[in-house]
């Protein structure tokens, strides 16, 4: 997120990150700048998705949309922001819709059925006992659900601070609050978190 | 510095210590507040929790065939035009700019010809009268002879007066 790249336009000097100066070159029908923005961005978008509404299948479908959106603005693109600040604000957008209109019923599904489909590797041990993975996965359930339960603008934030490590000033655009109110915001989420997952440290 | 848990101001502060995100300078200062307030220090400990407890989250894999899904969805919504045109793209970007210079030419040099194009109209005149019949012409003195006699046996009364 760091790369920048000096650009001129239009004779305003203005200073771009790398994907808004790739964003532009789709723009100009640039289809390989598309390959590799949605290659550097593909899995931070799914694993956003997938931890905001807690579904795979549900997770890939939203981000599918939230790349054809980016496609499909292109043509009215204007970098005024930060390519991520867009990119998760659509990202964004798309979850709160899809968790208010119900589509997911995440509550109403077994934790166990997503947590089967993640790789092996995240469990440390080579051969892990089944008590030592029945604990972690209890564990993990407990984490998922204390997320889950958070207010959905608390949630997003929280997700996009540990997970995606934007800045407050950055979590503010894509939420469109002050910088002081996602702090606050932030805060009480993680006091929160802190309480109801306290019994596991 | 202020106690972020009583003014508020410096709570991202604390998040950032938890998180390990503050530089060397911050982090030695809160670190000399943390050891003067039990308050922040039990915040600070219980934020670190949290935040192991969050890492051991992992995402599940993604479909191998994201991309493919994604792409067709982009060209199932492009026009019919742009379809049916794409494996032309290349040669239109690189023919158009040239087709136009040609265009151009094509039009300059027209205009410059266009007088001579002007003087040959005329012949075509004269074709019609060559293809007129000396029958005809005979025709024509018979009818005009015709009408002069019947112009004749009109008495002048019944002539409209003007």
């Amino acid at each position: 997120m760091d790369e920048r790249v000096n650009t001129d336009m239009g004779g305003l000097a203005a200073t771009l990150d790398f994907d808004a100066e790739l964003m532009l070159r789709v723009k100009d029908g640039d289809g390989a700048s598309f390959a590799v923005l949605l290659e550097k961005h593909r899995l931070p978008v799914i694993h956003f998705l997938y931890r905001m509404v807690q579904n795979q299948a549900v997770a890939e479908e939203l981000a599918q949309e939230v790349f054809l959106r980016v496609y499909r603005s292109r043509e009215s693109y204007q970098p005024t922001a930060k390519f991520t600040t867009w990119l998760f604000r659509i990202a964004t957008h798309l979850a709160l819709n899809s968790l208010r209109d119900g589509k997911n019923r995440r509550l109403e599904q077994p934790l166990e059925d997503d947590s089967a489909e993640t790789p092996v590797r995240q469990v440390p041990d080579q051969r892990p006992s089944v008590e030592q993975t029945m604990v972690h996965q209890a564990r993990l359930d407990e984490i998922r659900r204390a997320v889950a339960m958070l207010p959905e603008k608390q949630r997003a934030a929280v997700l996009m601070h540990k997970y995606q490590e934007m800045e407050y000033s950055q979590i503010a655009k894509v939420l469109n609050c002050s910088e002081s109110a996602i702090k606050s915001l932030l805060f009480r989420a993680y006091e929160t978190l802190r309480a109801r997952l306290a019994h596991l440290a | 510095m202020n106690c972020p848990l009583e003014s508020g101001g410096n709570a991202g502060h604390l998040l950032d210590y938890a998180a390990g995100k503050l530089k060397a300078e911050a982090r030695a200062q809160m670190e000399r507040h943390i050891a003067g307030c039990p308050a922040c220090r039990a915040f600070a400990g219980g934020q670190q929790a949290v935040w192991r407890a969050l890492d051991a989250w992992e995402p599940a894999a993604v479909s191998m065939d994201f991309d493919r899904r994604l792409y067709a969805r982009i060209d199932q919504q492009a026009s019919w035009w742009t379809r049916l045109t794409r494996p032309l793209d290349p040669l239109f970007r690189h023919a158009l700019p040239i087709g136009a210079a040609a265009g151009v030419v094509l039009v300059a040099g027209l205009l410059m010809n266009r007088p001579a194009a002007i003087a040959v109209a005329p012949v075509e005149e004269s074709a019609q009268v060559e293809t007129l019949q000396p029958e005809q012409v005979e025709h024509a003195l018979d009818d005009i002879e015709m009408l002069r006699e019947l112009n004749q046996m009109v008495p002048d009364h019944a002539a409209p007066k003007m």
